[in-house]
């Protein structure tokens, strides 16, 4: 063991190796720290100008009505303690959204997103470091073990002198696997000793890597024989990582896309738009019956007071009748994507490199189901302002300004369903 | 010449005897194949649908009933950017952008519903696409064919007798570069004649000549590495690890590495933060429908000087109309000038990101590809921009109907009672305006243009390649 130790750190090819996957977790591990702390910043600033910007226009301001339209609410998604190793769906999905009180459908899906670029080729985070770039170094660490002594003339005399023949190749690749793991783990321990990350969330996620570099571990040593050449070796696992890292996740994305369809998301916009275009020219009473429906306490206030010509109370039930009629459509849309997922999940076990990515982007929040938590939350938000509007508007008190500053609802990140 | 044609050959006849050569070459057509025929059949149904959308769109806002003209600003209008024929080659930035915007007046609104969003995640390098395979995974398959093309020879002692028969190092390099290049003037083949058939769809045959171009040139790139480092060194097993550290760094590593530098150091200021403060400008500008907003006095003296009239009753032309035109045109002005601010911001992000070319061809490949393709960055700004166009003159259409066809008085009573609001219409005929919009790539040599900074840095890596290893060879000993 000792001497097999010594043999290891005397092997300048695996230094190399483990070298270059402590330098690369590094990298990903600042990089990722310095764009959590942007967007940490950013959320601040945010939501500093958000706040102060409300109170400015509410000033302004001499009814309800007026107040709900001009006013903006900032809701946001902070990024968890885990998200410096993962990106996730942050890259494509909003995590910061401004929402004012109109038909929610027709503003929860425009995107805040950066550079169509960035997205396109992707983030150098460890989620991609421990995914895709691990597997290939555990195959240039492993792959000549047999080979290369054969090649050298030493594998009979090797095979003889242990004793028992797999004990010195098993030793041999265990040491190594450890080194890498070690020269991984380490970046990963001092971004989460800087991030405070949960303890369980940083033992789920080593726990999970050494499971990963071991499974590829085993997979080289059943592979990788003394019978072919080192470079012969090589190639066949550099096929087989092509296959289990790129050719079966897309396998996997294009089944469940096909599997489960998704209504146009143009559609429910759409469908939104017409029924609030609409509500100008047919009658109020028209509009208020699906109102009154779903919120029949309003039912003694909807009179139509028509010397103004206009009511900001008919407004915004229009505003609302026009996201019931989207309601089914946009709950579709949202199944669809929640189906999509829950397949992926199923069947991700087939490529470790995709179980592994989406357990990475499950514990730093970055997942799906994170982006679809936080659109519920959004959601959820907008009903809070619509019921804290309602009694404003239908029972027409007078407009306070003061008050609205300090008891208007505030988005709460951790609000839970 | 006839010692390299006779090496070529002869480096052919190890390849086919290869077990592993054989397999990779079928695996990779395979893959090509079904690659090629599945992302050409999504990219036609799509262009199919956004084609077909477009037409609906604009039949449905000419088909509606009499309405007052400002409603139909509101009532608002789509824009839908079909795929270029070349998209079924390389899909660009088009999964990851919108692919639809709602046009309405008083907003520019952004691309919505990106594929990218309602797509399953599972990891890996996403869907692929034939760019995608040529770019990043064709390289490892010239690597395991390539690698002992010269230092086989060495290490089976073979060098010696080869070179006693007056076969040079040079004439070594360019047999085995010779059978590299057909080698990848074979594989290249289904890339021409998958862009190729862009050409059936009004593509022009230049750009899909040079989009065919930049390839071969990326993969002669990766030959003369795999035949230079495979002269250089000692043994096979060196060659392909070296190659394989190569690779990692040049298609997995710099690429990522340089999207994260492009955005720590220009970072996105965001659309909220824009948002804002577009909305305290636009706020200067006075409210287009309010009529007796301070900001349209001047508008208002002016008009009653040029008619000599006392009050905008007496104007023979709608004066909240006019005000809806003026309005609408200082705010396009407004909103204008910080879509410009934020695209030229992501231009030059891009820029940062393809600079990195330099140190790696794919990054130089990928953006080259994606500018022939007309998928990048700069098309789908060009899209915004027509969408826009066509916003501002449906919603200027609309506010003309509105000063010409409408009184004043009517439109002034529009909400006394029914048939005030029925009087205070205008005929639909005034919606036959609209401007059918149908998005077209830019023309082969302005992309070619685009694309020109990378296919510079690829020839130049290839010459600078090609230097050292011809070079390496002239010291090639035994």
């Amino acid at each position: 063991m000792k001497h097999e130790l010594f043999f290891l750190l005397k092997d300048r090819a695996a230094l190399l190796w483990m070298m270059i996957a402590f330098l690369s977790a590094m990298v990903a591990v600042l990089l990722g720290l310095n764009e959590v702390h942007q967007q940490r910043t950013a959320l601040a600033e945010l939501q500093k100008l958000d706040r102060v910007e409300r109170e400015l226009t509410l000033e302004e301001q001499s009814d309800w009505g007026s107040a709900a339209y001009y006013t903006f609410h900032l809701t946001y998604d902070p990024p968890s303690d885990f998200a410096f190793a993962a990106f996730g769906e942050r890259d494509v999905s909003p995590w910061k959204h401004r929402i004012r009180m109109l038909a929610l459908e027709g503003q929860i899906y425009e995107t805040d997103a950066d550079n169509p670029d960035f997205a396109l080729i992707g983030r150098f985070d460890y989620s991609f470091v421990a995914a895709l770039l691990t597997p290939l170094l555990v195959i240039l660490l492993l792959y000549d073990l047999r080979s290369g002594e054969r090649a050298a003339g030493r594998l009979n005399l090797i095979e003889t002198s242990a004793g028992q023949a797999s004990r010195v190749w098993v030793t041999r690749t265990i040491l190594r696997l450890i080194g890498l793991y070690i020269a991984l783990l380490i970046p990963l321990c001092i971004g989460a000793a800087i991030e405070s990350t949960a303890i369980t969330t940083l033992v789920g996620a080593s726990l999970t890597l050494l499971f990963y570099i071991l499974f590829w571990g085993a997979l080289v040593y059943f592979i990788a024989n003394a019978k072919r050449t080192g470079s012969a070796n090589l190639t066949y696992l550099t096929g087989m990582w092509l296959f289990l890292c790129a050719i079966i996740p897309a396998l996997l994305v294009l089944g469940v896309n096909n599997s489960v369809s998704l209504p146009d998301g143009g559609d429910i916009v759409l469908t939104q738009r017409e029924a609030v275009n609409d509500a100008w020219d047919i009658p109020k009473e028209v509009t208020y019956t699906p109102f009154l429906e779903r919120l029949p306490e309003w039912v003694d206030y909807t009179d139509w007071d028509g010397a103004k010509g206009f009511e900001w109370k008919w407004y915004y039930a229009f505003q609302q009748v026009g996201d019931q009629k989207a309601e089914a459509l946009s709950q579709a849309y949202r199944d669809g994507r929640l189906k999509r997922d829950e397949l992926t999940s199923r069947f991700s076990l087939i490529s470790p490199a995709s179980f592994i990515q989406r357990h990475f982007e499950k514990l730093a929040k970055t997942d799906a189901a994170a982006s679809f938590a936080y659109e519920t939350r959004v959601r959820n938000f907008h009903k809070d302002l619509r019921e804290w509007h309602y009694p404003r508007l239908f029972k027409d008190m007078p407009f306070d300004a003061e008050g609205a500053i300090i008891e208007v609802p505030l988005y709460s990140p951790d609000a839970t369903e | 010449m006839s010692q390299i044609v006779a090496i070529a050959k002869e480096e052919w006849r190890y390849w086919l005897r290869s077990r592993l050569v054989q397999i990779g070459l079928i695996v990779f057509a395979l893959l090509l194949i079904v690659t090629s025929v599945l992302t050409a059949s999504r990219v036609s149904e799509i262009r199919h649908d956004r084609e077909h959308q477009q037409e609906q769109a604009e039949q449905t806002f000419r088909d509606q009933p009499d309405r007052h003209p400002h409603r139909m600003v509101h009532y608002g209008h789509y824009a839908f950017r079909a795929p270029t024929p070349l998209a079924q080659f390389d899909p660009g930035v088009d999964a990851v952008t919108g692919q639809s915007i709602f046009l309405e007046g008083h907003r520019q609104n952004s691309a919505m519903f990106a594929q990218a969003r309602g797509t399953a995640r599972a990891g890996g390098f996403g869907s692929l696409t034939p760019a995608l395979i040529y770019q990043l995974f064709l390289p490892l398959l010239l690597i395991a064919i390539g690698h002992a093309a010269i230092v086989r020879e060495r290490e089976a002692r073979t060098l010696a007798p080869l070179m006693s028969q007056g076969v040079n190092g040079p004439t070594l390099y360019l047999g085995k570069g010779l059978a590299i290049l057909t080698l990848i003037m074979g594989l290249s083949l289904p890339a021409l004649f998958g862009s190729g058939l862009a050409i059936t769809q009004g593509e022009s045959a230049f750009a899909v000549l040079s989009l065919y171009g930049a390839y071969c040139l990326y993969l002669a790139i990766w030959g003369a590495l795999i035949l230079t480092v495979s002269c250089l060194v000692r043994s096979r097993g060196i060659a392909l690890g070296l190659l394989l550290l190569v690779w990692i760094f040049s298609a997995l590593i710099v690429p990522r590495i340089a999207v994260t530098w492009a955005s720590y150091s220009l970072p996105s200021e965001g659309k909220i933060i824009t948002d804002m403060r577009m909305n305290e400008d636009l706020r200067k500008l006075g409210d287009g429908h309010n009529s007796a907003d301070p900001a349209f006095a001047k508008l208002r003296s002016n008009l009653l000087a040029q008619y000599d009239v006392d009050s905008v009753d007496e104007l023979p032309v709608n004066f909240r109309g006019l005000v809806a035109q003026q309005s609408e045109g200082e705010l396009t002005a407004t909103l204008n000038k910080y879509a410009e601010k934020r695209m030229s911001q992501e231009l030059e992000q891009s820029k940062r990101l393809d600079s990195f070319g330099v140190i790696s061809p794919y990054v130089a490949i990928s953006a080259a590809s994606r500018a022939l393709a007309g998928t990048d960055l700069s098309t789908h700004h060009r899209f915004l921009r027509e969408a826009e166009v066509l916003r501002f003159d449906f919603v200027q259409g609309l506010n003309k109907a509105h000063i010409e066809k409408l009184s004043y008085a009517d439109d002034m009573a529009r909400n006394k009672d029914e048939a005030s609001g029925k009087k205070a219409r205008v005929s639909s005929e005034n919606w036959q305006m609209l401007q059918n919009f149908s998005f077209q790539p830019n023309t082969a040599s302005a992309r070619f243009g685009q694309a020109a900074a990378s296919l510079l840095s690829l020839l130049i890596w290839l010459f600078g390649i090609v230097f050292i290893g011809f070079f390496a060879s002239r010291k090639l000993q035994p």
